[in-house]
């Protein structure tokens, strides 16, 4: 849309989220949902990001408190399950690793050029208590 | 009426379908986002929605792209609350008149703005809407200050507290004024519901956005957001300062019914002290030095007898 | 139909502001969002009243300032139906930042605006300030001359202001006490024939199709902002005129009457001729008769349309005339007046190019009177005979005190 003339957009700069009709939007999953070039979920903040999440899933219990507070809609959870991080929309702020209550944690910040499979391999064991 | 949604642990509420969507231009670690998500999924119904101009109007709309799934709509920095007072109204007419293209629908009215859209610039807008009995829901998103334009404080800004208008220095503390009592205030107004809420205790946030969705009148609700970037914290500790806004009764979790039953929502099991609140942001430093921690001490006493003052009015259920 | 016909006579004695009313009546407003002020009250307050008794069907919301009263036209207009209000004076001006929000917006509002001068010093009778003030508002300005064009322009206004192809609010205004509190008799058109004319509102990105949801109030910066304002500016200078024709076309093969974006008074052989706005229009009007008698040929030609600006309209208007005076009924504050300088513009570069000089007048309700315009016509007969400007080109007339001209 970048170039875009004055006669080539709707009138009022008014922006549509879904192309067409969308009967029951909070019955219907992001995947499922047809949205137009003007949604911010068709947009990518990864570049934001200097640390990444990475997420073990081996240690989840699912509890969702990744989900809930996640500020950017980028965990994914699905049947009650979380399945992984949307990384288009992931700004890196870490909240999602201090609320993760597992030990160790299922989710750990680290470079975002790091390597997913290299730092699973080498993830963090059990803490003991102390 | 409609149904309400459901929800009866965290799993459960997981299965929602989020109405907000990410690669907004909020900061990385925003409170804003966090209740936002709250209060849209506390209920399948449609929305209208509206913003105030401020940090979540200008990251969440901003042309060609929104990150808006119901309708919304945004006019300017006092007045997002009569924008959806004008659409309830609207609303009214068109049912009247059997005119709806969704006559099925139950439409749930809410804007949303700012401590500085709500506390001041739009305070008579929002004290109309009140007044006027719309049925509708106005959120305030407070992070005490006017972090949109930068940090200037508003009359939601606390003692003590260092921002770009009232900036600590070598003769200042900062803030030299308490910070205004909205949800007493608008509870006055006589409207069903006035509530206190949080977004680290999510269950109290969704009943309680519950109720005032299916309560038949205004409701307010003030919410605390803590500002990565102006409270001056690390991004990802932003559950960990509304964990100590919370649990130091700084921000006590409360609503008031029919402005005359008040219910003390949540009772830390363990109190925390206002100092470790006030140690965590970079906003607060500057009491920290010997010749202001008088101050410290005086934020501890406000707290104790803002809480033994709610404590009181809910024992006399008034 | 849950609310009743009302009967009217053919010919009733209506004050400008009640026949605003009956018009807001007759097209059905779905909400009126309204803040009482002084001239314009009556006008929602007789809404209001329609609404009590059955007249009408819909939401009257009588909010705390006329900034909310436009705000929540603009939330219930983007919720998709029919809106109006009316206001004046320091109401207008507190209404001045939504104006241009409901114009960007591409809301039709339609907003009847009483005149009425803006303090200090404090004064409630009719000038032009407040119209003037909303000029680059982006809104269509009608100009009513009487309480018929009041009423008959709201229906106008509807027209061409919910018409798709334009999606831009409207004003109508009418002279502060002179047209919204002298009754006249005004014809009417029955309750069938009015709603007839504009037709149900057709909604455009409602908010309240939940099946489409919409955003409404975007941000745009340097990307953006420019191509928005350049689209709005557009629509206004090329979409509005042709469908404004086409409604007084309309208008006229309803009711008989005729309007005309420029409305030209004993313009075909005129040497010299006022051009001015509001009541003073029917007031030259007389006076030009007259003067005629006298054996100076004197026409008189109003604005009907302030914006979008006929420019081309007037200047063919004025075509063949020697001398004009531009009449503005607003403290200009340090210029010309409004009316001179767009008149200056329209005419600079025709082949004419007649002497043009300004008047301001009538400031805070002070009367323009006959004898006022006998002397203006006179110096401008004059200026004919001189082959050039006599006088300085600004002059106050009506002011006590020494003579005040300027430029």
């Amino acid at each position: 849309m970048a170039n875009t003339g004055w006669d080539e957009f709707e009138i009022g700069a008014m922006l549509r989220t879904f192309d067409g009709k969308i009967d029951d939007i909070a019955g219907t999953l992001q995947e499922d949902r047809a949205y137009s070039p003007n949604s911010s979920f068709v947009a990518s903040v990864a570049d934001w990001r200097i640390e990444k999440p990475i997420f073990a899933k081996d240690f989840c219990i699912d509890c969702q408190f990744c989900w809930i507070y996640c500020p950017d809609m980028s965990i994914i959870a699905r049947d009650k399950k979380m399945i992984g991080i949307d990384m288009d929309h992931c700004k890196g702020c870490g909240i999602c690793v201090e609320v993760c209550p597992t030990n160790p944690k299922s989710l750990l910040m680290f470079d975002e050029h790091s390597d997913e499979e290299t730092e699973l391999a080498q993830w963090p064991a059990k803490e003991e208590k102390k | 009426m409609s149904e309400m949604k459901k929800i009866k642990n965290l799993k459960e509420f997981s299965t929602s379908a989020d109405r907000f969507e990410g690669a907004n231009l909020l900061c990385p670690g925003c409170a804003h986002s966090i209740i936002v998500r709250e209060v849209l999924n506390a209920t399948n119904d449609d929305l209208v929605l509206s913003a105030s101009t401020g940090c979540l109007e200008v990251c969440t709309a901003v042309y060609p792209y929104t990150s808006w799934d119901a309708s919304w709509i945004h006019i300017g920095f006092e007045n997002g609350s009569t924008a959806v007072a004008g659409a309830e109204a609207m609303y009214n007419a068109l049912k009247k008149k059997g005119r709806l293209k969704q006559p099925d629908r139950n439409p749930k009215f809410v804007s949303f703005a700012g401590d500085g859209a709500s506390y001041d610039i739009g305070f008579q807008w929002i004290s109309g809407c009140m007044e006027r009995g719309h049925n509708m829901m106005h959120v305030v998103l407070d992070n005490e200050v006017y972090a949109n334009t930068g940090g200037q404080r508003s009359s939601s800004t606390p003692i003590g507290s260092s921002s770009t208008t009232a900036p600590s220095g070598r003769i200042s503390y900062g803030e030299k004024k308490n910070k205004k009592d909205m949800v007493s205030i608008m509870a006055a107004h006589q409207i069903p519901y006035s509530a206190q809420v949080a977004p680290n205790k999510w269950k109290d946030m969704v009943k309680k956005i519950q109720y005032g969705m299916q309560v038949e009148g205004p409701v307010f609700i003030n919410a605390v957001s803590p500002c990565t970037t102006e409270w001056k914290f690390d991004p990802k500790d932003t559950m960990l300062l509304t964990d100590l806004s919370t649990d130091s009764l700084v921000f006590p979790l409360y609503e008031i019914i029919d402005n005359h039953e008040l219910n003390i929502t949540y009772r830390p099991k363990n109190i925390v002290p206002v100092e470790e609140y006030l140690a965590a942001q970079g906003r607060f430093k500057h009491l920290f030095k010997d010749e202001y921690k008088y101050l410290i001490k005086e934020w501890q006493e406000r707290v104790d007898a803002q809480w033994d003052y709610l404590n009181r009015r809910e024992e006399a259920r008034v | 139909m849950a609310f009743d016909k009302m009967e009217l006579k053919d010919i009733e004695v209506w004050d400008g502001n009640f026949a605003a009313a009956q018009a807001l009546r007759q097209c059905q407003i779905d909400v009126v969002a309204a803040y009482p002020i002084t001239p314009s009250t009556p006008i929602v307050e007789g809404y209001s009243k329609f609404l009590a008794d059955g007249y009408v069907e819909g939401e009257f919301v009588m909010v705390e300032s006329e900034h909310a009263a436009m705000s929540g036209c603009i939330g219930a207009s983007a919720a998709g139906g029919r809106v109006a209000t009316a206001t004046s004076s320091q109401g207008f001006a507190l209404m001045v930042e939504t104006l241009y929000q409901a114009s960007g917006m591409r809301l039709p509002i339609i907003l009847n605006v009483v005149n009425r001068a803006l303090a200090a010093p404090l004064n409630v009778n009719g000038d032009h300030s407040d119209m003037y003030l909303g000029r680059d508002s982006g809104w269509i300005q009608f100009d009513a001359y009487c309480p018929q064009d009041a009423y008959d322009l709201n229906f106008i206004a509807f027209k061409v202001a919910e018409d798709h192809d334009v999606r831009l609010p409207a004003m109508i205004h009418q002279d502060g006490f002179m047209t919204s509190h002298t009754a006249q008799g005004v014809h009417t058109l029955t309750d069938d024939q009015g709603y007839g004319f504009i037709g149900d509102f057709k909604p455009m990105n409602d908010m309240l199709d939940f099946e489409h949801p919409v955003t409404h109030g975007v941000q745009t910066e340097e990307d953006w902002h420019f191509e928005h304002k350049a689209r709005q500016h557009n629509d206004l200078m090329t979409k509005v005129f042709p469908k404004i024709q086409a409604a007084f076309d309309d208008f006229e093969k309803l009711s008989g009457r005729k309007y005309n974006l420029v409305e030209s008074y004993d313009m075909d052989d005129a040497d010299v001729c006022v051009v001015c706005l509001g009541t003073s229009v029917e007031t030259a009007r007389e006076v030009a008769t007259e003067m005629r008698e006298k054996g100076i040929k004197a026409g008189v030609v109003g604005i009907r349309v302030i914006r979008p600006f006929p420019f081309m309209e007037i200047a063919e208007a004025l075509k063949g005339v020697k001398a004009i005076a531009a009449l503005d009924r607003s403290s200009p504050n340090g210029a010309p007046g409004m009316l001179f300088n767009e008149l200056a513009g329209a005419l600079y570069n025709t082949a004419d190019r007649a002497m043009l000089s300004g008047y301001v007048y009538g400031l805070g309700g002070r009367d323009l009177t006959k004898k006022h315009l006998v002397d203006l016509y006179t110096e401008l007969q004059a200026n004919v005979d001189a082959g050039k400007v006599t006088t300085q080109l600004q002059q106050f007339i009506g002011v006590r005190g020494p003579k005040l001209s300027f430029l």
